[in-house]
């Protein structure tokens, strides 16, 4: 079969996801209302005034990252949670190819977090008074973490998916892999807040980058191993 | 359509301790119904599955052949269908856009017309194909699940209970559907339910 069947299939998974999602909102719901209720707690306590100036874009980054990570971690893991529990994944592994599956569930998880972002980010700066330097810098950072945060979940999820208490699962292994990746977009976003040049945040950008290529690569090789039998 | 032909030699699995299949040595040949027959754990889901290839076997191997060349592994899904108890449609999906997603999956660019049609040839009337599965009875997502199975006209369909939960009526459009496939395609049926058995020209007994 061609690359541009498996890419065909793989759109398909993706829009089914999204019409799946767009009528139950389960994962939206999740995502958005963790987001929304940490960002306003953060907001509500520390705001764009409780911070030193010297230490605004070490802190505004930290908290803007670890907002947007545990919020993609109540979401992202049921790609593939919610295809054993309704006994869909069977019926699923039977009619597509295992990395048509992945492809397509890594582009919802992608859309999904990106969606998050879109929402939470300028919330963010609003709120918490967040000045950027670079925005575009920022952005492509913001770009570059939802999709290595997503392949890292997508993965993840569906090492998970058929074990008991997968919940805690999906965080105990999530979170060491993710961990490096949150260190890099951290360092990377106070970079950008202080300095507009690409070549300051370039350093982190490559971090993020070399990670996603090597989840992506290591998914590619795993995920038809973990998917069957 | 390929002619396909199941061979399985020495075929066993074992889940932790427990042997559920030994030594089970066959073929599925197109034009031919099998019915596998046994008391329950006695591994009619199992061998199903392995035929399939979602489950992959302790011992032995099995083969697909396409007028006698071996297909690989990971194409066997384009060649055949599947329909089980431990399988499910879309709930959140109306009838047709669980099949137009399934025939997409396999490659297949079907009008919703046709997709129609086929629903209809397993007892979905055109108004149930646009209403969400999650709507249905027990029988008609029976009869959804059955028609994402031969909606791309598979060259061998393995049916796992196939009349479970459905009426008279729907044990009859089963039968035409075994009826209908019987001159080109190999079928396997696992069941207990001795109308179903009937249908066999061949049988594998298990559990003995």
């Amino acid at each position: 079969m061609s690359a541009s069947s498996l890419a065909t299939e793989a759109l398909a998974v993706f829009a089914k996801e999204l019409r799946s999602e767009l009528r139950s909102r389960v994962a939206v719901n999740s995502i958005g209302l963790f987001g929304l209720t940490t960002l306003v707690a953060v907001a509500y306590q520390i705001g764009p005034y409780q911070i030193h100036e010297q230490d605004r874009p070490h802190l505004l980054a930290a908290m803007l990252w670890i907002i947007l990570f545990f919020a993609a971690l109540s979401g992202l893991q049921r790609v593939f949670v919610k295809e054993e529990d309704a006994h869909t994944a069977k019926t699923l592994r039977l009619a597509a190819r295992p990395l048509a599956v992945w492809a397509g569930k890594l582009l919802f998880n992608v859309a999904l977090l990106a969606a998050l972002q879109a929402f939470l980010v300028p919330l963010y700066g609003v709120l918490m008074g967040m000045q950027v330097r670079g925005v575009v810098p920022l952005i492509a950072l913001l770009a570059a973490g939802c999709v290595a945060m997503a392949l890292t979940a997508t993965i993840v999820a569906a090492i998970i998916a058929r074990a008991s208490g997968s919940g805690t699962l999906f965080a105990i292994l999530a979170v060491p892999l993710m961990l490096p990746l949150l260190v890099m977009l951290i360092a990377g976003t106070r970079v950008a807040m202080t300095s507009p040049r690409w070549s300051d945040v370039l350093p982190a950008l490559q971090g993020v980058g070399a990670l996603a290529g090597v989840t992506l690569v290591a998914s590619v090789y795993l995920f038809p191993v973990v998917w069957h039998d | 359509m390929a002619t396909v032909r199941i061979t399985f030699s020495g075929l066993g699995k074992r889940f932790g301790s427990r042997t559920v299949l030994k030594g089970l040595s066959g073929e599925l040949r197109a034009r031919c119904v099998v019915a596998v027959t046994g008391p329950n754990g006695s591994g009619k889901s199992t061998l199903l599955n392995l035929l399939a290839g979602v489950m992959r076997p302790s011992s032995g191997s099995v083969s697909y052949l396409a007028t006698d060349t071996p297909v690989p592994r990971h194409r066997w899904h384009t060649l055949s269908g599947v329909a089980g108890p431990d399988m499910a449609v879309y709930e959140e999906l109306s009838a047709l856009e669980n099949l137009r997603f399934f025939a997409r999956l396999r490659g297949l660019a079907r009008t919703d017309g046709e997709l129609e049609r086929v629903l209809a040839d397993l007892g979905l009337a055109a108004r149930d194909a646009r209403r969400l599965v999650a709507t249905f009875s027990s029988g008609m997502k029976q009869r959804v699940k059955l028609a994402q199975a031969v909606v791309h006209e598979p060259a061998v369909l393995l049916l796992d209970e196939p009349s479970s939960n459905l009426d008279e009526t729907g044990h009859d459009t089963i039968a035409a559907l075994v009826k209908s496939l019987r001159g080109r395609a190999a079928v396997a049926i696992a069941t207990n339910d001795p109308r179903e058995m009937a249908w066999g020209d061949e049988r594998i007994q298990l559990g003995n």
